[in-house]
């Protein structure tokens, strides 16, 4: 059930896409790449989920993804119809242990999500501007940490610290949200409204969001779409109510 | 006999610590057969030493309280105590330590983001570590008396000579906490597309500061120490009233006393600065870490 996609197929001129692959092989050695033949396409509003088992490269192709890697071989384009100016900022990573500034404040944390939308001299001069002071505290009241604007990030339980990881990516207004384990080992009353958090987030802003998750059932109730790397090569589930079909001992 | 020799050989062949610790000792008795140094040198050290000791006890506490006519520059205190060599001379190193660190620190924080290899390209981190070792050949005491022949005698000098030390130390302490610093925010900041000094201002610089900040308080503590050799060459602080009554004077009497004045007021500083830096310390376990305000206004809950 390989994802079928020919170099033609795809316009890129789209402005719907928001994530292409095409035949990207990722990986650290040329010779032995992790994934081989990556055809993926991600549009926006769309929640895609990526299952595999630990070890098996979903991080590396999260960070290949995010343009922290260059793929071995092929192309990886992210929002394809923009100039290289305007894809500043258009890309917000929730990398698995979140990336938090464990010194700072929530706000701190939450205004540094502004930064690629700032001016120059603002920058410089470390002094935002009134739209983006009010852009953060509106994220922060969105993700419900509004009384916790002057807390330490550290003193926050895990959840609330994935939440703020979620604000900062909202103040940045990407276009692409790439999350890496983002439920981690929540329990499933937090997961579930950090996931309706996530889903709101696509559907008003037209966002896409590429998630990886350990969990495939609870990926399934969330997701549009739903991949899996099994051995080297990634494979898109046609059908979500399809039986998920476990790993098997011979595919690494 | 050829045979115990090769027997020996063995033995040592497997016990490598012994092996070492012999080698070790041979070089210690041929450096010092090198050096030629004498034991029989310390039969005159102790007459020597009575002589001083008699030179130098009791101390002459006078240091404290005469006002010193002669100091640089004129003292304008109406009270004599506040006059006295002993207090000039510490407050001249305590303030050139101050500046020296406060100084020091504007410089090499930007140099440290420089040579942080996971901040700038490697090409400028190699260079700005050259430059930062270059300033730590020279020890504080060179940099004194080479800022002595360009700007003259006096506390400017000390700065002048204190920082140059303190960038090129407190640099390299730093970028190594910068390179400390986890990957995912700086992941996170280069994914956002941001330039080099923004992840280094606002992201790296930010995670690492509770060890930038407890470093500082280090390097303080350290200049108020080497502040003291540094007047030596005439740089200022309280070394040049030791040097003043030590080259003319001989008043062995009155440099004892300045020393012990000198000893109190770094254990002083060295507790402080100890019971404050203990806020900073990183530790992987201890999950509340305190922010700077932290120390200085209490928490409200």
């Amino acid at each position: 059930m390989a994802v079928e996609h020919d170099e033609g197929d795809v316009d890129l001129s789209n402005d719907q896409i928001r994530l292409h692959f095409s035949n990207a092989s990722i990986g650290f050695e040329t010779g032995n790449p992790l994934i081989k033949d990556v055809n993926l396409t991600i549009n926006s509003g769309e929640i895609v989920g990526l299952i595999g088992r630990s070890g098996i490269g979903k991080t590396t192709l999260l960070r290949t993804a995010a343009g922290l890697l260059s793929p071995l071989s092929g192309s990886v384009e992210c929002c394809c119809d923009l100039t290289m100016d305007a894809k500043r900022g258009s890309i917000a990573l929730i990398p698995q242990r979140l990336g938090l500034i464990q010194h700072q404040s929530v706000g701190y944390n939450v205004l540094m999500g502004a930064l690629p939308g700032a001016k120059y001299l603002q920058t410089v001069l470390s002094l935002p501007s009134r739209e983006i002071q009010e852009a953060t505290k509106d994220a922060i009241r969105a993700v419900g940490l509004s009384d916790k604007v002057f807390e330490s990030v550290n003193r926050l339980s895990g959840g609330q610290q994935r939440r703020v990881a979620i604000a900062r990516a909202m103040v940045q207004n990407p276009r692409l949200i790439l999350a890496d384990e983002c439920l981690g080992e929540l329990d499933a009353e937090t997961a579930k409204e950090i996931i309706e958090l996530l889903r709101s987030l696509a559907k008003e802003k037209d966002i896409a969001i590429f998630i990886v998750d350990h969990n495939p059932l609870r990926a399934r109730t969330f997701c549009d779409r739903l991949l899996q790397l099994r051995g080297n090569s990634l494979i898109e589930l046609d059908n979500l109510n399809e039986r998920y079909s476990l790993p098997q001992a011979g595919d690494r | 006999m050829s045979n115990r020799i090769l027997d020996f050989y063995h033995f040592l062949k497997n016990r490598p610590i012994l092996r070492s610790g012999i080698y070790l000792i041979l070089l210690v008795i041929l450096t010092i057969r090198h050096l030629e140094i004498n034991f029989a040198d310390f039969s005159r050290a102790s007459t020597n030493l009575t002589i001083l000791m008699s030179e130098a006890f009791p101390p002459d506490f006078s240091v404290i309280t005469d006002r010193a006519a002669w100091s640089k520059p004129q003292c304008t205190f109406e009270a004599d105590w506040a006059c006295s060599p002993a207090i000039i001379g510490i407050t001249q190193t305590l303030e050139i330590a101050f500046l020296s660190t406060i100084f020091g620190m504007v410089i090499s924080l930007p140099l440290a983001a420089m040579a942080a290899t996971n901040l700038s390209p490697p090409w400028l981190a190699q260079i700005t570590r050259q430059i930062l070792s270059a300033l730590r050949v020279l020890p504080s005491l060179i940099w004194a008396l080479i800022f002595v022949i360009l700007v003259g005698l006096g506390p400017f000098a000390g700065v002048l000579a204190m920082t140059m030390y303190t960038v090129g130390y407190l640099g390299k302490l730093q970028y190594e906490a910068l390179e400390g610093v986890s990957r995912e925010p700086l992941e996170v900041a280069r994914a956002m597309g941001l330039p080099r000094w923004q992840i280094a201002r606002f992201f790296a610089i930010p995670e690492a500061s509770n060890a930038l900040i407890s470093q500082m308080l280090f390097m303080f503590e350290y200049n108020v120490r080497h502040g003291s050799v540094i007047g030596l060459v005439g740089a200022g602080g309280i070394g040049y009233y030791m040097n003043y009554y030590l080259s003319p004077f001989q008043l062995y009497d009155r440099v004892l006393a300045l020393i012990i004045v000198m000893y109190v007021v770094v254990v002083i500083i060295d507790q402080i600065s100890l019971r404050i830096r203990r806020k900073f310390i990183d530790s992987k376990d201890q999950i509340q870490r305190p922010r700077w305000r932290e120390v200085i206004f209490t928490r409200k809950n």
